[in-house]
């Protein structure tokens, strides 16, 4: 109907309808062909990237094979430049090709020695993901898959240590210069200590009627 | 009315009390239950322990179960008031000869009261020794003997 009003608003022909309406059976077919070729593209192409990377890890791998063979060489290299070079020579001009465009023998020995120590770094193999992905092919972040195992661990401080910052805070609060500010409650003393005592019968500072009582202690228990 | 007040009975509750009480006068009260000044002196510091509960913490101390407190210090007269703050010694100068101790008992509960609030605003500024605010009238007299060590 809606198709009937298109056409009568526009003015075309009738005859051409009938050629342009697409019945609904060729319709699904076609969305149905359509998800399957793409999906069939999409697959030749994965296909085809992965080959490529295949194709660098192997010519990467063959490079530092190179390398490390030619630095073994190096040291002969006083003794018979002339042997060495060649074997040398050809196995990198195969697999330099772009890099160093005909390699000046000896020259290039040097060159690859600064970067075999220059090598420092520890290798810990390629990452294969087979499935998952990675950030380059934009999967999806491993903090925001984590559905499962949701243990409801609480961020951040308990309730009970909320308290005790609250007490802190008044005690901050507190004139600093009181007495015993700096006072450790929790200390653990022994059984014979003795408070800060100012006794009766002492001139001087507290603490010497402390050591005063230990000696006088003392001597009562030697009588 | 010594049941109402809570008891210290050995040298490691009494060193237990001296540390952990924090910000708060500690009062030790040192004397024999059974005592008739004593008995006077426990009425008053149950009777304002509790407006007092902000200020100050009491407990009471037989001496005969803590001698080596009672001999460190120098408790001759029965009751004796010893003040601490923050594990911190306070003297209290009453117009008597002892200024380490309160001999005696209070004659109302205004003068306790007001005691213990003269040592803690002291304490507060970081006063050591500290005037009572009571009138010497109604402080104990005794005399202080001198022991020959």
């Amino acid at each position: 109907r809606e198709a009937a009003r298109f056409w009568r608003e526009n003015r075309a022909e009738a005859a051409l309808r009938e050629r342009c309406v697409v019945p609904p059976e060729e319709y699904e077919r076609f969305v149905r062909a359509l998800e399957a070729a793409l999906a069939e593209h999409e697959r030749r192409n994965e296909e085809r990237i992965r080959q490529m990377a295949a194709d660098i890890r192997e010519a990467e791998r063959r490079q530092r094979d190179t390398v490390r063979a030619a630095l073994q060489v190096e040291p002969e290299l006083c003794a018979g430049p002339s042997v060495c070079s060649p074997p040398a020579g050809p196995e990198r001009d195969s697999c330099y090709g772009a890099e160093q465009p005909g390699p000046s023998g000896i020259q290039t020995g040097p060159d690859l020695a600064w970067m075999e120590p220059g090598q420092a770094l520890t290798f810990i193999g390629h990452q294969e993901t087979e499935g998952k992905g990675n950030v380059h092919t934009g999967a999806k972040p491993p903090w925001l898959t984590e559905e499962e195992d949701e243990t409801k661990q609480q961020i951040g401080p308990s309730y009970e240590e909320f308290l005790k910052q609250k007490e802190k805070q008044k005690l901050k609060k507190l004139p600093a210069g009181r007495v015993g500010a700096n006072f450790d409650h929790t200390s653990q003393t022994s059984s014979s200590w003795l408070p800060s005592f100012g006794r009766v019968w002492n001139h001087g500072r507290r603490w010497q009627s402390r050591h005063q009582f230990r000696t006088e202690s003392g001597e009562k228990k030697q009588k | 009315m010594s049941f109402l007040l809570p008891k210290l009975s050995s040298k490691k509750e009494v060193d237990q009390a001296i540390k952990s009480v924090a910000e708060k006068v500690l009062v030790l009260r040192f004397g024999r239950d059974s005592d008739a000044v004593c008995l006077q002196l426990d009425d008053i510091l149950a009777k304002t322990a509790h407006d007092l509960s902000k200020m100050a913490v009491i407990y009471l101390v037989d001496v005969n179960k803590v001698p080596v407190y009672t001999q460190y210090f120098d408790i001759s007269y029965i009751p004796s008031t010893v003040f601490f703050f923050n594990g911190q010694h306070m003297k209290v100068d009453y117009g008597s000869p002892d200024h380490t101790k309160f001999v005696g008992s209070f004659k109302t509960k205004q003068d306790f009261i007001d005691l213990i609030e003269v040592i803690y605003r002291g304490a507060m500024r970081g006063k050591l020794i500290v005037r009572s605010p009571i009138d010497p009238k109604n402080i104990p007299k005794y005399d202080l003997l001198y022991q020959g060590i």
